[in-house]
């Protein structure tokens, strides 16, 4: 166990020991998290709101509300508002129904729907939307409770009672905004930097534990590994610890991303367990697929042409670049070759649904297959090169 | 066949002390024989290396010396023969064997990002060393191979004389009963090799066994107990130098060098009787002869009289290029 333990720790330290490395693996992440964060919701553009529904007070009071915070605001008809909002002439849109409308006149908590876009900075527009239904609301109840209170101190002129039922009438006055549009729903419950951050990690992870392959082909040609078996270490051995030395660098590259974007952009992992669990089995498979490049291609040029190459296609494929969600289907099956599809449909069920480990045991499961696949595969080949060598 | 010479009680020791019983053999190799393809690079070599010895083994590129050390390593299987170690045989996976071998391999094999010192503590990490045993000592073999200041840098850094000083740095760390130098010297410039051969010689000096492969007949001269010389994957002849040099009969060489027809200058000097061997080159005789000061008024009229044109004559006392040159007809430096 201590010479695989020493053979991964020197395929680590080697890593790190790379000066060329640090860009890519410390501070290129970091920024295409950034970037993707400030695309996905920025306070950039003003938000674009078609409002739909018939003359009420609720809708003038949204309408202000949203006027008062910056929104570009269009009333206009339901048919209109849907096309607008999937052409992406407006970000969001509105509706303020009839019994909305009524119960918002008879103090009662409104409910409004929403239709959201695709555009990137259609997630910021419905949080504009959601806090301007809120303070409209809020507003007229606070307005209703004065009105209350007046009239009580007028009528029998008992403060004591007024202000109770000033208190009672503000209460329920809450507006509920119901997301009616499925890919807004689904990508409600993230923060800002968090979709951009597991793709990231994904795609890193994959790509520069895919890279490390060249530097297992250096260590072939070089005769070290030839060296270190002439020492009193077995060919499983030396496999357990090249493989390993692969996974540590994937983990180390996961990891990273993960603290980093939690500590500068209060990213949400969700359930930990979960996310370091995921982490884990995709860093098997990167792995497996960094053992077999190591022995299949015969120079690191090849091999790092390789890394890159697949780690981007790869990438573009399992949704790390455009999100699953805004694949059409037929590229759907094929996405799900990719481990990358899994990886994001795990942090997916983590970071927006409050998954726990059981919740991405299908993710895992099949992430698991894959590793196993490809860590076979690049135990067999390398044993043979090693045979070989000798 | 091997031409074994050597004394007697040697001999016996070398077979496993049946005459004394008091020495083991460090390493008993067995008619190896390895091919590659149709190429049969080892034919039938067998070796013993007793403690403290330092044994070499001669021969030109290509001779089958690194085919040999793997072997032995335990890195490539031999088709015929066997390896013991210390008393443990040898085989792909046997740890214990392997563990009594320090092995420094003819290219560098060192990691080029990680510094010397961190070199050093995988490798002797691997040898089952840890904690401060490990650290004192890697601090003694980079004393020891002159790279102590150096010692945190990375090694891609270093010249080629301190990358091969590391090379054998690596190799000799966890004190090994034998340790493997497969032509350590090749490519290296004058100074770093005079160190290179000093720390052979003072490792042999503290009682550790080596097995030195090289090409260089100085170096095997210097630096060994006892030599085999090794030709096209099978041994010539192997004993200490003194007696390697009896088997051309104590001859010395000539060279004479120069133009005209040498061919027929060959003839004519082969008829001498103290003449032993006669090899032409293009531009060159090289004889080996008994007793050449007195016979060398006679090679000289013999090769004019042929039509040599001699530019320039050289009488050289024995040495092992003139046993190779014996047993093979060939110049070692082919
Ligand atoms: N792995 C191999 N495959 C094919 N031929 C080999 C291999 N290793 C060595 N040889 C051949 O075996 C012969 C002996 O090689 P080697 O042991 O390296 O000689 P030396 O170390 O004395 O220069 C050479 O002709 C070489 O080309
Ligand atoms: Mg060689």
């Amino acid at each position: 166990m201590r010479s695989v333990l020493a053979i991964a720790e020197a395929e680590l330290r080697r890593f790190l020991a790379d000066r060329s490395n640090i860009f890519f693996v410390f501070i290129f992440p970091l920024v295409l998290v950034a970037v993707l964060g400030a695309s996905f919701g920025g306070d950039s553009a003003s938000a674009r709101v078609a409002v739909v529904g018939g003359e009420s007070a609720l809708r003038s009071a949204v309408v202000t509300q949203l006027e008062r915070a910056d929104a570009e605001v269009t009333i206009t008809g339901d048919d209109d508002m849907r096309q607008r909002v999937a052409r992406g002439g407006a970000d969001v849109g509105v509706l303020v129904p009839e019994e909305a409308a009524r119960a918002f006149d008879a103090g009662q908590g409104p409910e409004l729907e929403m239709v959201t876009g695709s555009q990137s900075n259609a997630q910021a527009a419905a949080q504009v939307v959601r806090t301007a239904a809120a303070a409209a609301t809020l507003r007229s109840g606070q307005e209703r409770a004065l009105q209350a209170a007046a009239t009580s101190a007028g009528v029998d002129g008992d403060i004591d009672r007024a202000l109770d039922r000033a208190g009672t009438s503000i209460r329920p006055a809450e507006t509920q905004v119901r997301d009616t549009s499925g890919l807004a729903q689904e990508l409600g419950g993230l923060g800002q930097f968090d979709l951009g951050a597991s793709s990231q990690v994904l795609l890193f992870t994959f790509l520069t534990t895919l890279s490390g392959a060249a530097a297992l082909i250096q260590a072939r040609r070089d005769g070290v590994v030839r060296r270190v078996m002439a020492g009193p270490v077995t060919s499983v051995q030396t496999i357990l610890g090249l493989g390993l030395g692969r996974l540590t660098i994937a983990l180390f590259q996961g990891a990273y991303i993960v603290l980093a974007s939690r500590l500068l952009f209060g990213v949400d992992w969700g359930n930990l367990p979960a996310a370091l669990g995921l982490l884990l089995v995709f860093g098997l498979v990167a792995a497996g697929v960094s053992m077999v490049i190591g022995v299949v291609a015969d120079n690191e040029g090849l091999a790092t042409g390789l890394a890159v190459g697949g780690g981007l296609v790869l990438a573009a494929l399992g949704g790390c670049m455009m999100p699953l969600e805004f694949f059409p289907d037929s590229l759907r099956p094929v996405a799900f070759l990719t481990p990358h599809a899994w990886g994001y449909e795990g942090f997916a069920e983590i970071q927006r649904h409050g998954g726990t480990l059981l919740d991405i045991l299908p993710q895992l499961g099949v992430l698991a297959g894959m590793a196993v696949l490809w860590l076979a595969l690049g135990s067999y080949l390398l044993r043979r090169s090693l045979a070989r060598a000798m | 066949m091997p031409t074994t010479v050597g004394t007697e009680a040697q001999n016996a020791d070398a077979r496993g002390g049946s005459a004394t019983g008091s020495v083991e053999p460090v390493l008993v190799a067995e008619g190896l024989v390895r091919s590659f393809g149709s190429l049969r690079a080892v034919d039938g070599v067998s070796l013993r290396i007793l403690p403290g010895e330092t044994f070499g083994l001669l021969g030109p590129n290509g001779a089958g010396k690194t085919t040999v050390i793997s072997m032995i390593a335990g890195l490539l299987q031999p088709d015929e023969g066997t390896v013991t170690v210390a008393g443990v045989p040898m085989g792909r996976s046997s740890v214990e064997a392997k563990g009594h071998i320090g092995l420094v391999p003819q290219d560098l094999a060192i990691y080029p990002e990680l510094s010397a010192r961190d070199n050093l503590q995988f490798f002797g990490k691997l040898q089952g060393m840890h904690g401060r045993p490990l650290r004192d000592r890697v601090a003694e073999v980079l004393d020891l191979v002159g790279l102590g200041d150096r010692a945190k840098e990375q090694s891609k850094k270093f010249s080629g004389g301190m990358k091969r000083r590391l090379n054998i740095g690596i190799g000799l760390l966890h004190q090994p009963d034998l340790l493997i130098l497969d032509e350590p010297t090749v490519g290296v410039d004058p100074q770093s090799r005079n160190a290179i051969l000093e720390s052979v010689e003072a490792l042999s000096g503290e009682g550790m066994a080596v097995l030195y492969t090289t090409h260089y007949m100085e170096e095997a001269e210097r630096l060994c107990d006892r030599i085999l010389i090794l030709d096209s994957g099978q041994a010539q002849a192997e004993g200490t130098r003194d007696e390697l040099i009896e088997l051309t009969g104590d001859a010395d060489r000539v060279h004479l060098s120069g133009s005209g027809d040498l061919a027929a200058a060959e003839g004519a000097v082969a008829g001498i009787p103290a003449v032993a061997s006669v090899h032409r080159d293009p531009h060159a005789l090289d004889l080996t002869v008994r007793g050449a000061p007195t016979a060398i008024a006679l090679i000289v009229n013999a090769a004019t009289g042929a039509g040599m044109k001699l530019s320039n004559v050289e009488i050289r006392r024995p040495d092992l290029e003139s046993v190779f040159l014996h047993l093979t007809g060939k110049a070692l430096r082919d």
